[in-house]
């Protein structure tokens, strides 16, 4: 403890040097934790889908629809136990950065196949009872100052949907019981969006619940038999299967962040080394004269890396609780839709900091070491 | 009682494929309680003869004793040791660490040691209050004149109540008011608190407040004197 005094003196000998150097582990563990948070919310929406739950797309592209006719032939599928399906909408909210999840959904048998999606019996029966009515998440009626009996209007995004505006009555706010359904959406009712689409009876995908889950991989195979050599070629996975597809549409997510992340670590872990080992070569007679007093090598070193390791301890604090403050899907504008809802949690926060602790560590051992090392006579010799 | 031996020391150097001698078998005894002075042109080898006294170097041959320790022969941990609890050293450029205040300067050599933080506070002051600074113990070595920096130095140097004092030039880098304020310092510090002191200088001022002098010459001892009546300022 005695020494932790002298710790900080040399740390605060160059304040501008210092801070600069806590800024960069600052950025490098925000970083991180921000890359670590966006993976984690993949995994999570992965790990929460349904094992009882399969997804249908065109198997060419998503973006290309399929004739509600599917909806039926899915639904005699020996295995299947329940059918939904639904819309991407993609319209836009007052300004197009105003992004959010639409869905048009076939209302009773997405709120049968998703329990997940918690309403209270009044909010359901207003909602199916109402064509033009919506329900929305309560993260997105909290970011929007939304409650129920809202009117909001939808400009269309997408062609197929025709040109006119959409009116629609909040009927009621969803909470979400799984991370599998995100809170940040819309859902309304499909056949509001179909009679105005300039192309009617069009289905983006179809969601069926299986009987016995066991069976699910060959329900799926056999649904997309059924829709084999037809010009409406189907994609059957489960839920899980297509979380992590949808993921991959980005890129190699888990290769490119965690190259990212790993590029920024060693580009500060080099920046906070180059700072340390230019702070020894300064402190080169200090050191001497400190070995002529009579402090063993060892104290030497201990006091060079523990000076690197409290300098990279505070920006790992700081990036930690920034990251854990301003990151998440909401405050960037991506919530909703299939991007998950993602946070920076308490042990992100943890493990960054455990990241400055390694930071600190290399970007001291080196410098650390040759000051230990250090000949006094010919330190003390270069200063006479 | 001689408290400082060293029997037929050499210390040389190697550059490129020759052998530099800068010390060429030194024998010589300090006792208890001595002032030597060691005086010499410059390369005759004083300042290597002080670092071998301080542990901070090793002879090429020939040994170094000190209060019955066989210096030479330690190894790097126990010299480091050694030097903590028996040496004193007043450079010749103070070398105060400027980050650290008068106070935390003085209370360096005691972070090695067991004493409390209390303990640690009464030995700084009486350090310092024996170099004439008690009031400067807040102040940071930009704050201070070169004088009153190299009395700090020397406050460092006792806090520990080492067995040895070592100075090489400490008045190198003085005017002749302060040098003589320093010089009255170590020859108290000689005659009333007994302290053995082994000082580097070209002055002969300093000289003048040593008990003994020996005249080095290209590595070689070539006078031992004893000064007949230490000066004073």
């Amino acid at each position: 403890m005695k020494f932790i005094g002298l710790v900080l003196k040399s740390a605060r000998r160059s304040k501008r040097r210092t801070a600069l150097t806590v800024l960069s582990v600052a950025m490098a563990v925000f970083l991180f934790s921000a890359l670590r948070a966006v993976l984690q919310g993949f995994d999570a929406v992965s790990a929460a889908s349904s094992a009882q739950r399969l997804v249908t797309i065109r198997s060419t592209s998503m973006i290309f629809p399929m004739p509600t006719s599917h909806g039926e032939i899915i639904r005699g599928t020996a295995g299947v136990q329940d059918v939904t399906y639904a819309n991407w909408f993609g319209g836009i909210y007052k300004d197009p950065k105003n992004f959010f999840g639409q869905f048009a959904v076939e209302p009773e048998s997405y709120l049968r196949m998703y329990p997940e999606i918690l309403l209270t019996p009044e909010e359901k029966k207003a909602f199916l009872d109402d064509r033009t009515g919506c329900i929305v998440g309560d993260g997105l009626a909290k970011k929007y100052g939304w409650t129920s009996g809202d009117k909001i209007v939808l400009q269309p995004g997408i062609p197929t949907y025709g040109s006119q505006d959409y009116p629609f009555t909040i009927r009621g706010i969803y909470r979400t019981s799984s991370s599998a359904v995100d809170n940040q959406s819309m859902m309304f009712h499909w056949k509001y969006a179909d009679e105005r689409s300039i192309v009617k009876g069009q289905v983006g995908w179809y969601v069926t619940r299986v009987a016995d889950p066991d069976r699910a991989a060959q329900v799926a195979t056999t649904i997309d038999q059924k829709f084999a050599n037809s010009p409406y070629e189907t994609k059957t996975d489960t839920e899980q299967q297509f979380s992590a597809q949808f993921a991959s549409m980005l890129g190699n997510l888990n290769l490119l962040l965690g190259s990212v992340a790993l590029a920024v670590v060693l580009t500060t872990l080099f920046v906070a080394g180059n700072t340390m080992a230019m702070s020894v070569r300064e402190r080169t007679t200090e050191i001497a004269v400190m070995r002529t007093l009579g402090f063993p090598s060892s104290t030497i070193f201990m006091l060079v890396v523990g000076e690197g390791v409290l300098v990279a301890i505070v920006g790992g604090v700081i990036g930690g609780l920034l990251a854990r403050a301003l990151i998440s899907a909401e405050m960037l504008g991506l919530a909703g839709g299939f991007i998950p809802a993602f946070g920076v949690t308490n042990a992100n926060v943890v493990v960054g900091l455990g990241l400055s602790l390694v930071i600190g560590l290399l970007a001291a051992v080196i410098p650390a070491t040759m000051a230990s090392r250090l000949k006094i006579v010919d330190a003390l010799r270069r200063v006479a | 009682m001689a408290l400082i031996e060293l029997r037929d020391v050499t210390k040389s150097y190697r550059r490129d494929a020759n052998e530099i001698s800068v010390l060429d078998g030194v024998s010589i005894t300090v006792d208890e309680g001595d002032f030597l002075g060691l005086m010499g042109p410059s390369g005759s080898g004083k300042s290597t003869l002080l670092n071998l006294l301080a542990g901070i170097d090793r002879p090429t041959r020939g040994a170094v004793r000190i209060g019955g320790t066989e210096v030479s022969a330690l190894s790097e941990r126990a010299l480091a040791a050694w030097r903590a609890r028996h040496i004193g050293f007043i450079f010749q450029l103070y070398n105060l660490i400027p980050v650290l205040t008068a106070f935390e300067n003085v209370e360096l050599p005691l972070l090695l040691t067991n004493l409390s933080k209390k303990q640690r506070r009464d030995h700084v002051m009486t350090a310092l209050g024996i170099v004439g600074l008690s009031d400067r113990e807040t102040h940071y070595p930009r704050q201070l004149s070169g004088g009153q920096e190299q009395r700090v130095a020397i406050a460092r140097a006792i806090v520990a109540d080492p067995t040895l004092l070592l100075a090489d030039e400490p008045t190198g880098d003085l005017d002749a008011k302060s040098a003589g304020e320093v010089l009255t310092l170590l020859q108290r510090l000689n005659r009333e608190y007994r302290k053995t002191i082994v000082m580097v200088t070209h002055d002969p001022h300093a000289a003048e407040r040593a008990t003994h002098l020996l005249h080095l010459e290209k590595g070689t001892l070539v006078e031992q004197t004893r000064v007949a009546s230490a000066g004073s300022a």
